[in-house]
């Protein structure tokens, strides 16, 4: 602990002294007399040590949702009695405590203390509270000791997920058994058509009604079950904030619920984070992908980089050949646009989903402001225009609006227009 | 509110029953006020002087005004002290700290107790000089030896 004394003793202990001074000086008992009351100050101060206290910071969990509470326990205990223990546990922007996170406290000789605090966190991301800055003062607060005590504590606050009802579906499957209806036939449930019989059908597929009528064998043919491999496509260059809300928020929270989604159809999902910083995750199916994939987006952050990127700093893996890649983007970065457009090139089922950034834009303008607002939204509009003329389904997802509405737009857009 | 009261009651006093020479004396008590308003705003930057200030101004009527013992010399000597802690508690409150109860009248108990011990003290001092006493002397090495130890004592303190 690190000692400090507070600003009237030095001012106490020159008074002191001037005050005897002076009256020997002048012969007067009166400047003596005046003195006296700080000489005992002085003494106080003198009387008090530095005391000895042991600090214990814990959490009730290390995973909480968006929103969610938590429980901070700190413990204390003193050999000493300490007449004001006050107490500090650091927070970032995005957490809260209820009632401020500073106490003060009367902590006395063998006492063991527990102070509970009500910690939230309004925004995900991965955390770290502690340790705890604490300063012990005596009854008068002319002496203190500062320290800090209690090791950090880690806290992953997940997205809160949105609910859907229906998944946007890959056009091609894969060769594993999954929830998707595939287009080639095989092995299955859902009905697709009758032909004849052929050597090595197997005999429990005779449709005996077809064959009765026809008088030789027929056999049904089914759509077999398959999994699909799913990219959720992060843009990470940019990001439009304001009052506490972001465009990269919403797109981590549409990225949590899409994985989740995809990952409970049996799919595999992967995730490519396009920015400044690039992060990837090769498709991988179950439990695991998911916590991978949401501790991927929890350390995903706005990193503003002029650095030109492509697809091709992506390992091969990353984006397997007849995937369904979903980019979630604020079309904020021409880099995101061509990267997407090259991948729609190369053949891949491309879906684009924009998180819009108009919310957040003060609609209050200044003339000329209001001339760049409008050639921005234009961009934005020939930007949307560019990815519809290969093709590629541009969905706005408004703040608000959940994102089940945009996905039935995809799943609408893709009954009208069947991709070739 | 307090803290300026006391301080306040310290220098009306001396400018009261200063006569001819408050004039003399309304200049340092002025500052000295400013001061302390201004180390109210400014969380305590300037209170120091301040209470130099108020100390000075007392010790200068005392000196050159009143030319017997004044007995309200151990009044003046908590009033100064108090407007000091006062002052320090208040800006200590302004701090948001959610705070036990138990605190504020502890240091509330202790402040008063500092208070009437010095109050004690003072009046003690006081009453001891009217003590005739041959061993000038030796009172004078005892008063330098004390003030010596008062300033050491301070130095102690804030280095330890």
């Amino acid at each position: 602990m690190t000692g400090f004394t507070s600003w009237r003793l030095p001012a106490y202990a020159s008074l002191a002294a001037a005050g005897l001074v002076a009256g020997l000086a002048f012969g007067r008992v009166e400047p003596v007399a005046l003195a006296a009351p700080f000489v005992l100050a002085l003494v106080a101060a003198v009387t008090e040590h530095e005391p000895r206290v042991s600090v214990r910071l814990s959490l009730d969990r290390e995973r909480a949702l968006e929103g969610e509470e938590v429980t901070a326990t700190i413990e204390l205990s003193s050999p000493d009695s300490v007449d004001r223990f006050e107490l500090l546990v650091p927070l970032p922007p995005e957490a809260s405590i209820e009632g401020g996170p500073a106490r003060a406290l009367l902590l006395r000789a063998g006492e063991e203390r527990t102070v509970e605090l009500t910690l939230r966190c309004e925004r995900w991301g991965a955390f770290s509270f502690g340790p705890v800055l604490f300063r012990a003062r005596d009854l008068l607060g002319l002496r203190s000791w500062e320290g800090e005590a209690g090791e950090p504590q880690p806290l992953r606050v997940y997205p809160r997920e949105e609910t859907l009802r229906s998944l946007v579906a890959p056009l091609e499957t894969q060769v594993f058994a999954g929830n998707q209806v595939s287009r080639v036939r095989g092995e299955g449930i859902e009905f697709a058509d009758l032909r004849e019989w052929q050597p090595g059908d197997r005999v429990r597929r005779v449709n005996w009604r077809a064959t009765a009528l026809r008088g030789s064998l027929w056999v049904n043919e089914q759509y077999p079950e398959r999994n699909t491999d799913v990219v959720l496509f992060l843009d990470t260059f940019a990001e439009v904030r304001a009052q506490g809300r972001s465009t990269n928020d919403r797109a981590v929270r549409a990225a949590a619920t899409l994985a989740r989604g995809y990952l409970q159809r049996k799919d595999r999902v992967g995730l490519v984070g396009f920015g400044g910083v690039l992060s990837w995750l090769v498709p991988e199916s179950g439990t695991r992908q998911l916590y991978a994939i949401v501790d991927t987006l929890l350390a995903s952050d706005i990193v503003h980089s002029f650095a030109l990127r492509d697809v091709d700093t992506l390992p091969p893996r990353t984006l397997p050949p007849k995937a369904l890649v979903l980019a979630i983007t604020p079309l904020l970065d021409n880099r995101t646009a061509s990267a997407l457009l090259d991948l729609r090139a190369r053949g891949y089922d491309l879906i684009v989903v924009e998180v819009s950034p108009l919310e957040l834009v003060d609609p209050s303008f200044a003339a000329s402001v209001e001339l760049a607002h409008r050639l921005w939204r234009l961009s934005r509009e020939a930007l949307r225009w560019r990815y519809e003329q290969v093709g590629v389904p541009v969905v706005t997802w408004r703040e608000g609006v959940p994102l089940a509405g945009p996905l039935e737009e995809v799943n609408a857009f893709r009954h009208l227009a069947r991709p070739a | 509110m307090g803290a300026v009261v006391a301080y306040v009651g310290v220098l009306g006093d001396a400018l009261v029953r200063a006569g001819s020479a408050a004039p003399l004396l309304t200049a340092p008590a002025a500052l000295g006020v400013l001061a302390l308003v201004l180390a109210l705003v400014h969380r305590g930057r300037g209170l120091g002087p301040a209470l130099w200030l108020a100390a000075g101004t007392y010790v200068a009527f005392v000196v050159h005004v009143e030319h017997r013992v004044d007995p309200t010399a151990p009044l003046v000597a908590v009033l100064l002290l108090l407007s000091g802690e006062l002052a320090a508690w208040s800006l200590d409150e302004r701090w948001r700290i959610r705070a036990d109860p138990q605190l504020a009248w502890r240091r509330g108990l202790a402040l008063a107790a500092l208070a009437l011990a010095g109050l004690a003290v003072a009046a003690l001092v006081v009453a001891l000089s009217a003590v005739p006493s041959s061993h000038g002397l030796l009172w004078t090495v005892a008063g330098a030896a004390a003030a010596v130890g008062a300033a050491g004592t301070g130095v102690w303190v804030v280095r330890r």
